[in-house]
């Protein structure tokens, strides 16, 4: 993956609302959102890879990702790579509460005493994945962060990207318009970098487009010359004071 | 319990950033666990994501509530998406348009006007159920 936006690591839930389970999975997800890993990480709703648009199907393209599945359906980690992309990693609560020899979770709507302690184990172990994701420690033991000022229960929205915060360019290619993510953010990486306007800068600048976004082989050159135009004019406007 | 005597499937959204979402949650589990618990079945969306068949069978099979809460409308867009017919769409804020004093606040525990909101909301579908009608007051929300 490009290390255009690395620094967010992406958390998927399965939200499960059949089961206990996948109530484990989402307030563990809530948890490093919210207390463990705030500033680090980001989520997105899973069915949005495919009610969404194409900004939420580049998110797992975007962020290095992590699922947390409820049960061996594994919902999000398989809805992640097929709608998006592989995920970095991959928890399953009852796998986790097999292997820490925890109780049985119960209780979907309020979870039990055994529940909170899945949620618990999980966000830690979920905290550590992401600190690998991130480079920030080798291992697996949980590092975490101070907690935030607020009060019990006072909760912040989570770092959540419904809708996408993903920017969405229309371009006009062959006589039909398409949908390009993540134009912005890349252009301005790579001209922060220096990036140029020639022939072999506009080779690398397709390369990082493309993988974000899918080509169709037959017009890769057609691509190639708009995503260079609107470089170009992306330049021409930064230079502009 | 028995699928076969399930007459509806609730399907909420699985909002995990916004306060909107644990409404949505929460008032499906009410209907489906306190209000109506003989003729509603709870499906998860994530299910419906991955096209999982039993779940698209009892869509094929029964009408669907939806509960939405946010504008995306992933929970009925999905529903579409997999064959089903969405007999109830609801719109969570459009609920709370109708009930601003319920203002919600809380993504992993609800406040307690959140939680009356969604009971609210369930009541509202419950009811709806009941009288055989296909949408709910304020299933407008776009």
């Amino acid at each position: 993956m490009s290390e255009l936006l690395e620094r967010k690591v992406g958390i998927v839930a399965c939200s499960g609302e059949e089961l206990a389970e996948g109530t484990v999975a989402r307030l563990a997800a809530l948890k490093v959102l919210n207390e463990l890993r705030p500033r680090d990480t980001v989520t997105i709703c899973l069915p949005l890879f495919l009610a969404g648009g194409a900004g939420d199907r580049a998110f797992a393209k975007l962020h290095p990702t992590i699922t947390v599945d409820g049960c061996d359906l594994r919902c999000a980690a398989r809805g992640t790579e097929k709608y998006s992309s592989k995920p970095t990693a991959s928890l399953v609560v009852n796998e986790l509460v097999a292997e820490c020899g925890l109780q049985q979770p119960e209780g979907r709507r309020r979870l039990n005493a055994a529940g909170q302690k899945a949620v618990e184990v999980t966000a830690e172990r979920l905290a550590a994945l992401v600190d690998q994701a991130l480079g920030k420690k080798a291992g697996m033991t949980a590092k975490v962060e101070e907690p935030s000022n607020a009060p019990p229960g006072d909760e912040r929205e989570v770092a959540c990207s419904c809708g996408s915060g993903v920017a969405v360019t229309k371009l006009t290619i062959d006589g039909r318009t398409v949908e390009l993510v993540a134009l912005p953010l890349i252009f301005r990486h790579l001209r922060e970098r220096g990036l140029g306007q020639d022939e072999e800068a506009a080779r690398e600048l397709f390369e990082v487009v493309k993988i974000y976004n899918a080509v169709p082989p037959e017009a890769e050159a057609s691509y190639r010359e708009a995503v260079r135009r609107e470089y170009a004019a992306y330049c021409q406007k930064e230079k502009t004071p | 319990m028995n699928p076969e005597k399930t007459r509806v499937v609730v399907v909420p959204c699985s909002g995990i950033g916004k306060p909107f979402g644990t409404v949505s949650r929460e008032a499906a589990y009410e209907l489906c666990d306190e209000l109506r618990p003989g003729s509603t079945r709870l499906v998860a969306l994530a299910k419906l994501v991955l096209g999982d068949e039993a779940a698209r069978e009892l869509l094929a099979r029964h009408p669907a509530v939806t509960i939405d809460g946010c504008k995306q409308m992933c929970a009925s867009k999905m529903v579409k998406q997999s064959g089903g017919t969405v007999a109830h769409e609801v719109a969570v804020l459009d609920v709370f348009r109708r009930h601003k004093e319920l203002k919600p606040e809380g993504i992993a525990e609800l406040n307690e006007a959140g939680q009356k909101l969604a009971r609210v909301l369930a009541e509202e579908v419950a009811e709806s159920l009941d009288r055989g009608e296909q949408t709910v007051k304020g299933a407008s929300h776009v």
